[in-house]
């Protein structure tokens, strides 16, 4: 009591100075938030967010009990300007100025949403005024440590993080069981007993799939009861019994399944069985590259890795599907024209094609998660293996392989979710098969079954939550954060020569292949029509300035808007989370997780769910193309700011602070000059997976407003290869070129840093 | 903001402070302390101590957990950092890498607003109180250890703050600089009249250097003392290890003599019950002679400036930092007395097994 009084004495005495400064942040903004309430429209009619529309501001002020935010302004308002009148503890004031703004942020948002009234620019900036000046608020009332910066911050996030990742995926689940107004499972029922879901027993083939599934089943029922037997020898009588009973189900399990995913149809064991296929696959050829690219003394082969490693970023992800048409089709260079397989025994489309494609699109992926780990891994133990007379083999067996465990078990997390969510590919390659991405879309567009495609959504969430949950418990991932380390410095052994022989050759088979994949786009970006025309023309490049010019150019832009926000939220979270403390920290980062791991196409349903009507409509405007991209990348920006602010000891901060700068300005001032390499790189990176995005904006797009990729994959889906061949090439030139002129920038940053000396 | 021209130094008080992050000991735990305008204070004890937790509070960059802290007349418990009067030098230093020696020193004074001018004359002015005029344009990668710390000095400096912050400051230079620096941050320290908290866990600069010593032990305070208080008189037998080098013997107090091994010795202490006691004797107070202590050579350092000589007693064994002339005839194995000089004894209450024993 003693304490809090002289504090509010003392406050006084200080804000007795000017009547200005009585104005502080959560004054400041709740004021903002009563002038736009004032002279801006509060709800708006349909879709269109401009002109704004000051007739229907007259009519419609009534939904929404919108005068409770100018009440609620006005409160706080005055709460900080009667000041000392009011006899109030500053601490107090903050407590009771939080509560009053953030009622007058909710209910007004809770009224329109109830009334199903869109949001105008009057009520989306009045609300987010007052949450601000609620945030303010509570670092004035001390529940937050930090200053009105970091609790406007922290209110802002998190109503950020929840309405736009959080609020559509719900939607997703509702949606699934929430059907005209009733709680019901039948939409599960009826998809999982489809055929495009699970398909075992085909009558129509000659084949008995079921006798040939029941029977792998046997088969690994006795090889769990042969190995249930022999593991569990130190045990004794009925724990005996129960462990090789388990070994024994679990085998006849795995049998069933792996007889399902080769012998059955459907999207389940089709996705299955291509994720089985490509994540070791890809992992495999990525540590191989990975371990090749470190120790090689040759320039040639680290050049080739370098540029190989950067290329899916840049590809639009079904672009090598349909140049593999180019080359391995039914009339495919290699195929048809040099080996003459006849196109009807092509096995280019099905699962084949699909996993030949998502190795090749997802090994430089894991080759960079290995090599993180592969750096991050100290010389001197190895030196220290061989000193104790470990020949190479036996180092790498007992020192290498096991600390690169972790960055192995990331990559084989990362590859199957990816080729899970893969959208592009199965799409251009899966042929008569179906694949749980491609069903959420089919569903959605083609069979109009929204509790349908939701289902689908579902299935997909819980598959990815499924492989986390399982990684976190049999390989101890924590998350992708882990693989990134400091690199040491000292020698690696090299590797054996004839091992390096081997290594080299294998990449230099697979840069062969893909450098023919990329060379096919580009030479078919040039031909007439590929294997039946070949003559020279640049007529796809006329047809695609005129056709599809114009939504690059609108591609470009928006995928800009969405990048520059993108890595300012993921800036602002990765400070939050890693300088601070809060209640919601967790779930800031559930949430980023969340988006980044949640498969393309779920996340674009879950916009359409979220966003089709009410007071949140937003579908069918470039807003909401901008948002999704903006939430989809943002994870990859707080993973470049986070690796940054680790390398700023955080007495910089703090020295700032206790001279006198608060934290907004501390960020601008000290953190975003030493992090401007990484933000920078967060920009091009969030600007690039915008520009190659397909799955999450395919169902948001609209006349008005395509979006490069969908266009091309239209394209392709018509048939129009050659044209499609040419936007790809200039795509990936366009793109190639600007992540060019990033690591040109950073290595004259880095030449600079080292001209410089080491900081101290 | 009261910052700026003529700010007097301030008095700094901390009533009941308590310190816990999470579960388990608190790191400082109800403390007391009041530190007098002008004053340089320094916050001495072994890592963890809560020494570094203790000056983190009072700049602001930690809140307490319970207890108060206030600043000249304001209470500043729950002020962040930037609404306080304190600045800080930090170990590490902290300078901002990105800019020069200019723009570091005038980086608190921007964020102030003070006009341009101004910002100049003060920025040369702290410059050319840590004799670094010459550097404004440098950049801070480029100076040597000492340079940078000295920059960092003229940056908190130049905020005239009410009260200034060390944190080990001199903990990254070498051994010669630091003498060097810690004279000149002393005289520094008196020529402005500053408020100063120091934190060390090096005695010996301690010592040097302060006004008054807080000696900290397992986040709570051992004992608050001059320089001088600490060394001849230690509270505790921890102060007692932990300031110099000291041997403690078990022995019987009666309030005019106290007996080690049967042998009496003259002693005044006032509050002090006769009885069983803990004999602090100082090294260089213990001199070879025909009476006292009797003791046999175990063996013998020559040190340069002194001789160590390492010897066994009936109470146990001692250590004796003789002037080369007193050493001169000793050798190993030697049977010899143990005389103690004036003034260097002092006598704990409680014997061997006596509560505070320090662990080492």
């Amino acid at each position: 009591m003693h304490v809090q009084k002289t504090e509010a004495v003392m406050a006084e005495a200080r804000i007795t100075a000017s009547p200005w400064s009585r104005l502080t942040a959560a004054p400041a903004w709740a004021g903002l938030s009563l002038l736009v309430w004032a002279v801006l429209p509060y709800t708006r009619e349909g879709r269109r967010f401009l002109p704004l529309d000051y007739a229907y501001h007259a009519v419609a002020m009534g939904p929404g009990a919108h005068w409770l935010l100018a009440v609620a302004a006005l409160a706080v308002l005055l709460l900080y300007l009667a000041g000392p009148a009011l006899g109030l503890a500053p601490r107090r004031r903050g407590d009771l100025a939080f509560v009053t703004a953030g009622l007058g942020a909710l209910i007004p948002a809770a009224g329109l949403l109830y009334a199903g009234v869109p949001f105008g620019w009057g009520a989306m900036l009045g609300i987010l005024g007052m949450v601000v000046a609620a945030g303010a608020a509570l670092s004035d009332g001390g529940r937050v440590r930090g200053d009105a910066f970091v609790g406007a911050s922290i209110l802002l996030m998190l109503l950020f993080v929840t309405l736009f990742i959080t609020v559509p995926l719900v939607m997703v689940m509702r949606s699934a069981v929430w059907i005209d107004g009733t709680f019901t499972l039948v939409q599960f029922a009826r998809t999982f007993a489809s055929p495009l879901f699970l398909f075992v027993d085909n009558p129509y083939t000659e084949v008995a799939e079921g006798a040939r599934v029941g029977m792998l089943g046997g088969i690994g029922a006795v090889l769990g009861l042969a190995s249930g037997v022999r593991v569990s020898r130190r045990r004794t009588g009925l724990r005996r019994a129960g462990a090789v009973l388990l070994w024994l189900l679990g085998g006849a399990i795995a049998g069933w399944a792996l007889g399902i995913m080769i012998w059955g149809r459907g999207a389940l064991p089709s996705t299955l069985l291509v994720a089985l296929i490509v994540a070791p696959s890809a992992t495999m050829l990525g540590f191989v590259l990975a371990l090749l690219g470190q120790r090689t003394q040759s320039r040639a082969v680290r050049g080739v890795l370098g540029v190989a490693s950067v290329l899916p970023f840049i590809t639009p992800p079904f672009v090598i599907g349909f140049s593999m048409i180019f080359l391995f089709g039914r009339r495919g260079l290699v195929t048809f024209d040099i080996l003459g397989i006849p196109p009807a025994m092509n096995p280019i489309y099905g699962i084949v094609g699909v996993s030949f494609a998502q190795i090749l699109g997802l090994a430089p992926v894991a080759y960079l998660i290995i090599r993180g780990s592969l750096n991050s891994l100290n010389p001197a133990l190895e030196e220290a293996a061989t000193t104790l007379g470990s020949s190479r083999w036996r180092v790498f067996r007992d020192i290498t392989w096991p600390l690169v465990r972790p960055g192995i078990a990331a990559s084989l997390l990362l590859a199957s979710i990816e080729s899970i969510s893969d959208f592009g590919t199965p799409l251009v390659l899966g042929g008569d098969r179906n694949f749980l991405a491609t069903e959420v879309f089919l569903a959605l567009t083609g069979r109009y079954s929204q509790p349908e495609a939701a289902v689908y959504g579902v299935v997909l969430l819980s598959l990815v939550g499924l492989i986390f949950i399982g990684s976190r418990i049999m390989l101890g991932v924590k998350g992708f954060t882990t693989v990134t380390g400091k690199p040491a410095s000292g020698a690696f052994l090299r590797l054996p020569k004839g091992l390096e022989a081997g290594l080299t050759a294998l990449a230099l088979v697979w840069f062969g292949l893909i450098a023919a994949l990329y060379l096919a786009i580009f030479y078919g970006s040039f031909v007439r029509i590929w294997g039946i025309n070949n003559t020279l023309t640049v007529q796809h490049y006329i047809d695609f300035w005129q056709q599809g010019w114009p939504t690059v150019w609108t591609t470009v832009k928006l995928s800009f808007y969405s990048a520059v926000p993108a890595m300012m939220i993921g800036g602002l979270i990765a400070y939050l989370v890693t300088r601070h403390r809060f209640y919601g920290r967790g779930y800031l980062e559930f949430g980023s997780l969340l988006s980044f791991a949640t498969p393309g196409t779920v996340m674009g349903l879950a916009y359409i769910l979220a966003f089709n009507d009410g007071a949140l409509l937003m579908t069918g405007t470039s807003a909401i193309i901008v948002l999704a991209l903006v939430f989809r990348n943002m994870p990859v920006a707080i993973r470049a700011s986070i690796s940054g602010l680790s390398q700023i000891d955080r007495s910089l901060e703090e020295a700032s602070a206790t001279l006198k700068a608060g934290s907004g300005i501390t960020m601008v001032k000290v953190l975003a000059p030493l992090l401007i390499y990484p933000l920078l790189a967060g920009l091009i990176f969030a600007f690039v997976s915008a520009m190659t995005a397909v799955s999450q904006v395919i169902f948001l797009v609209g006349a008005g407003n395509n979006l490069a990729t969908v266009l091309l994959l239209s394209w392709v889906e018509q048939g129009r290869l050659g044209r499609a061949a040419a936007m790809a090439s200039v795509l990936i030139l366009g793109l190639l070129a600007l992540i060019l002129l990033l690591l040109v920038v950073s290595r004259r940053v880095d030449a600079r840093n080292r001209k410089k000396g080491k900081p101290a | 903001m009261r910052m700026g021209e003529g700010n007097a130094p301030a008095a700094v008080v901390l009533r009941r402070v308590l310190k816990s992050f999470g579960t388990g000991a608190p790191a400082v735990d109800t403390i007391n302390l009041d530190i007098a305008p002008g004053e340089l204070v320094t916050l001495l004890g072994p890592s963890g101590c809560g020494k570094t937790t203790t000056l983190r509070m009072i700049a602001g960059l930690e809140e307490p957990t319970a207890g108060s802290i206030t600043i000249g007349d304001e209470d500043v418990t729950h002020l962040p950092a930037e609404k306080r009067d304190v600045t800080m030098v930090f170990q590490s230093y902290a300078l901002f890498p990105h800019m020069n020696v200019f723009e570091n020193v005038a980086y608190g004074l921007k964020v102030a607003r003070r006009p341009r001018p101004e910002i100049a004359a003060r920025v040369a002015e702290a410059l050319d109180l840590v004799g670094l005029g010459a550097y404004a344009d440098r950049s801070v990668d480029a100076l040597s250890g000492g340079q940078q710390q000295r920059v960092a000095l003229a940056r908190a400096l130049v905020m005239k703050p009410r009260v200034i912050l060390f944190d080990e400051p001199l903990s990254n230079l070498d051994a010669k600089l630091r003498l060097r620096v810690r004279a000149e941050i002393r005289a520094l320290q008196r020529r402005l009249g500053l408020t100063a908290v120091y934190v060390t866990h090096d005695q010996e600069e301690a010592l040097a250097i302060s006004d008054r010593v807080v000696v900290m032990k397992s986040g709570r305070i051992e004992q608050i003392g001059t320089p001088r208080d600490l060394y001849t008189r230690p509270a505790t037998r921890f102060v007692a290890d932990f300031i110099g080098s000291a041997n403690i013997l078990p022995g019987t107090w009666d309030g005019a003599q106290v007996f080690l091994d049967g042998i009496g010795f003259a002693h005044a202490q006032e509050d002090l019950a006769p009885g069983p006691v803990s004999v602090v004797l100082r090294p260089e107070s213990l001199r070879p002679g025909p009476s006292g202590l009797p003791a046999t050579v175990a063996a013998i350092s020559f040190l340069g400036a002194s001789t160590q000589v390492d010897l066994e007693t009936a109470a146990g064994p001692v250590t004796a930092l003789l002037p080369d002339a007193a050493a001169a005839g000793l050798e190993t194995g030697q049977q010899t007395r143990l005389d103690i000089a004036g003034g260097g004894m002092h006598l704990l209450a409680g014997g061997e097994d006596a509560p505070q024993a320090a662990p080492t």
